[in-house]
């Protein structure tokens, strides 16, 4: 393998780490959404989000992909590579993070929401600053391991031509008809990107000071 | 096949002997030579302020814990080794345990199994028991503790007090020489303890060689044949029930008895 | 896009159904497959002989860490330069179970440390030990408590068999494509693969539902 090789399996992990965050940067904030349409009980609402949640989360990534970069282009959306896989990244993000809001809204004090509400707060301020903050520090670890989750599915993007790291050692092997160097380089790069997520989920879940840890 | 444990002599008295047992938790000694005998149809209470080892005691006499130094000895069979040194395997100390019956604080019935099928699986497939035999004991022993009816019931049905009672015919079920009972009601709802203690009552009137961990005062004056008092890992005292509690000899032992009647 | 095109997709219902019938079978076979390598992995993964539990747990560390496709990679394009070529069915299945074995293990490990330490002493007190103690007490509790997780693992197969059609195994998604490809019908193909996958999941689910029922009577 040649330095060159080398350097193009480290851009796939460019893509990699880039298009996986701004999925998960995208679809967190609408997972949260769904969970929040989904807690307040709107009746019709409710069973759309837990229909699409319950598909989204059943559909392999390489086959949401190939729905949205051939399929949406039926109704007149033309999409590049890269777009539909940030849309199939983000609804399958959105679709899984709706989950972890959806547990840890759960476990939410309701009595707090009805004491913000005796004091007179709006709606969205009594989700803003009481819920959401307690809620997004219990949600910290589940969300950290889905963006391991997506990392280990971003090698279907690679069906749509977009080159991760995956792609990129094994078009090195083919090229050089020896496969095995450039697909161990690409699982250290794996083992890197994850090595740290790991570490952050496990600092993550060492509660903060001011909060009970449960024994 | 092979009996590899040494020849016991099953007409001793003395069922249980432990001599010298010493244990430590990493730097906190637990048992500090630790010394008795327990003769056949005694029955044993082991009294003592929290942290005084008396459940690590009793945890060593069915070899749960190991003993740093000393020895426990089950109807001169020695727990651990064979007469010539040799460290004994596990199927040998399991087979040692099996003359044990043990009772735990939190009742420690295997969810999975009905009832019936918690009291017969040590006899079915540790002692080798025939199925249809241990079954009727088992439904036997459930009718002595009161729970006839519940033999399909799964334990997480039973009310505490119940799944005492069912832990007790487990026990009984192995028609063991001598029956350890670790704070049997301390997990018990109050108005529950009584149903539990009065089975334990019977067996004391029945012949049985029990060893107690309790904190239960009355029913140790009323049911012990000897009281053995520990504080920070030493017996400190023994007696008869009706001396120890009347007139304690030592300071330590005042002092709890003292303690305890404050509380009432 | 028209509802026409769903009715030609119904009409190559053989071949889908030889692609749903492909991936049910990978479903079946790599997740019975893992699920019993599990089982035989964690008793070493709880071993006290460092050893062995460190050789296993990095082993289980390091699936933990790869994306499924890179493994898949590694045994259809990497073993050749041992000399070892496996056809792409059989390197894909080898992919699923050495992957999921070890997820197995570790979901059923956590289950295994959560039984309550007393219930497995009370074994050992009764006189059963070493493997006697083993399947008739820790196995049963440990695969009653970890149920909804093993469910969820199996869904994580069935949408890790989709990877293989990049090795032309001709599974659900692969059978799609080209069903798309040759009558221009993209839309109306996948999103009836994405229902078939969705019906699958509500019969995994199903199942589970039954066996949590059987763990829930015992509150295992």
């Amino acid at each position: 393998m040649t330095a060159y090789d080398y350097w193009s399996i480290v851009q796939g992990s460019f893509t990699t780490v880039g298009v996986s965050l701004i999925g998960i940067l995208l679809g967190v904030p609408l997972g949260l959404g769904l969970a929040l349409l989904r807690w307040a009980r709107i009746p019709f609402i409710r069973q759309v989000c837990y229909l699409y949640v319950s598909i989204v989360r059943s559909c392999p990534a390489v086959t949401l992909i190939l729905l949205i970069y051939f399929g949406l282009p039926q109704f007149g959306l033309s999409l590049d590579p890269l777009a539909a896989a940030l849309i199939a990244l983000s609804l399958t993000a959105a679709a899984f993070s709706c989950e972890i809001w959806r547990s840890s809204l759960l476990a939410f004090d309701r009595q707090q929401y009805d004491a913000a509400l005796a004091f007179g707060m709006p709606a969205w301020l009594r989700v803003w600053r009481i819920v959401l903050p307690q809620v997004w520090q219990s949600s910290l670890p589940g969300l950290v391991n889905e963006m391991t989750m997506l990392i280990k599915s971003s090698p279907a993007i690679a069906v749509i031509g977009l080159v991760e790291i995956t792609r990129a050692a094994q078009r090195v092997g083919a090229r050089t008809y020896d496969p095995l160097p450039p697909l161990m380089f690409g699982m250290c790069l794996y083992l890197v990107i994850i090595f740290v997520l790991v570490r952050a989920q496990r600092r993550l879940e060492r509660k903060p000071a001011g909060q009970e840890v449960r024994v | 096949m092979k009996d590899t444990l040494d020849v016991e002599d099953k007409n001793a008295t003395k069922v249980l002997q432990v001599q010298g047992v010493s244990k430590s938790f990493g730097s906190n000694q637990v048992l500090r030579d630790v010394s008795l005998d327990l003769n056949k149809g005694e029955v044993l209470c082991l009294l003592g302020p929290s942290g005084c080892g008396k459940s690590t005691l009793l945890r060593c006499m069915n070899w749960l814990e190991t003993p740093d130094a000393g020895s426990i000895r089950l109807n001169s069979q020695r727990f651990g080794a064979h007469k010539g040194g040799a460290k004994m395997n596990d199927s040998d100390l399991a087979r040692m345990r099996a003359r044990i019956g043990m009772v735990f604080q939190h009742f420690a019935l295997w969810p999975h199994l009905s009832v019936i099928g918690n009291i017969v699986e040590s006899p079915i497939h540790v002692q080798k028991r025939d199925k249809k035999a241990a079954h009727e004991e088992a439904l036997a022993l459930l009718a002595k503790v009161g729970l006839q009816d519940k033999a399909n019931m799964y334990p997480a049905n039973l009310s505490g007090g119940q799944k005492q009672r069912v832990g007790i015919a487990r026990a009984l079920a192995m028609k063991p020489d001598v029956l350890l009972f670790d704070e049997p009601t301390s997990a018990l709802d109050p108005m529950l303890v009584g149903e539990v203690l009065e089975v334990m009552h019977e067996l004391a009137e029945e012949g049985s060689t029990m060893v107690v961990v309790t904190h239960e005062m009355e029913f140790a004056r009323q049911v012990a044949s000897r009281i053995i008092f520990m504080d920070g890992g030493e017996v400190v005292e023994t007696g008869q029930p009706a001396q120890f509690f009347s007139a304690p000899q030592t300071e330590k032992a005042q002092q709890f008895l003292t303690r305890f009647h404050q509380r009432g | 896009m028209s509802p026409d095109d769903f009715v030609i997709v119904w009409q190559q219902y053989p071949a889908i159904w030889a692609g749903f019938l492909n991936t049910v079978t990978l479903l079946v076979f790599a997740g019975s497959t893992s699920l019993v390598l599990g089982i035989v992995l964690v008793p070493m993964l709880m071993s006290k002989k460092a050893v062995i539990h460190r050789s296993i747990g990095f082993y289980c560390e390091c699936m933990r860490c790869v994306p499924f496709l890179l493994l898949v990679y590694l045994i259809y394009f990497g073993l050749p330069t041992f000399g070892i070529q496996l056809s792409n069915w059989v390197a894909g299945f080898i992919a699923l179970i050495i992957y999921n074995s070890a997820y197995m293990a570790i979901i059923l490990r956590a289950a295994w440390r959560d039984i309550p330490n007393e219930t497995i002493e009370a074994g050992k007190a009764f006189g059963l030990h070493g493997s006697k103690l083993l399947i008739r007490i820790v196995m049963p509790l440990m695969l009653m408590r970890s149920t909804p997780v093993i469910g969820n693992q199996m869904t994580q197969i069935l949408k890790d068999s989709a990877f293989l059609g990049i090795i032309a195994v001709s599974e659900l998604t692969a059978v799609m494509n080209a069903i798309q490809a040759t009558h221009f019908i993209p839309f109306a193909s996948f999103l009836s693969a994405v229902l078939l996958y969705w019906l699958i999941c509500l019969v995994i689910e199903f199942v589970t539902l039954i066996f949590i029922r059987y763990a829930e009577v015992r509150r295992a």
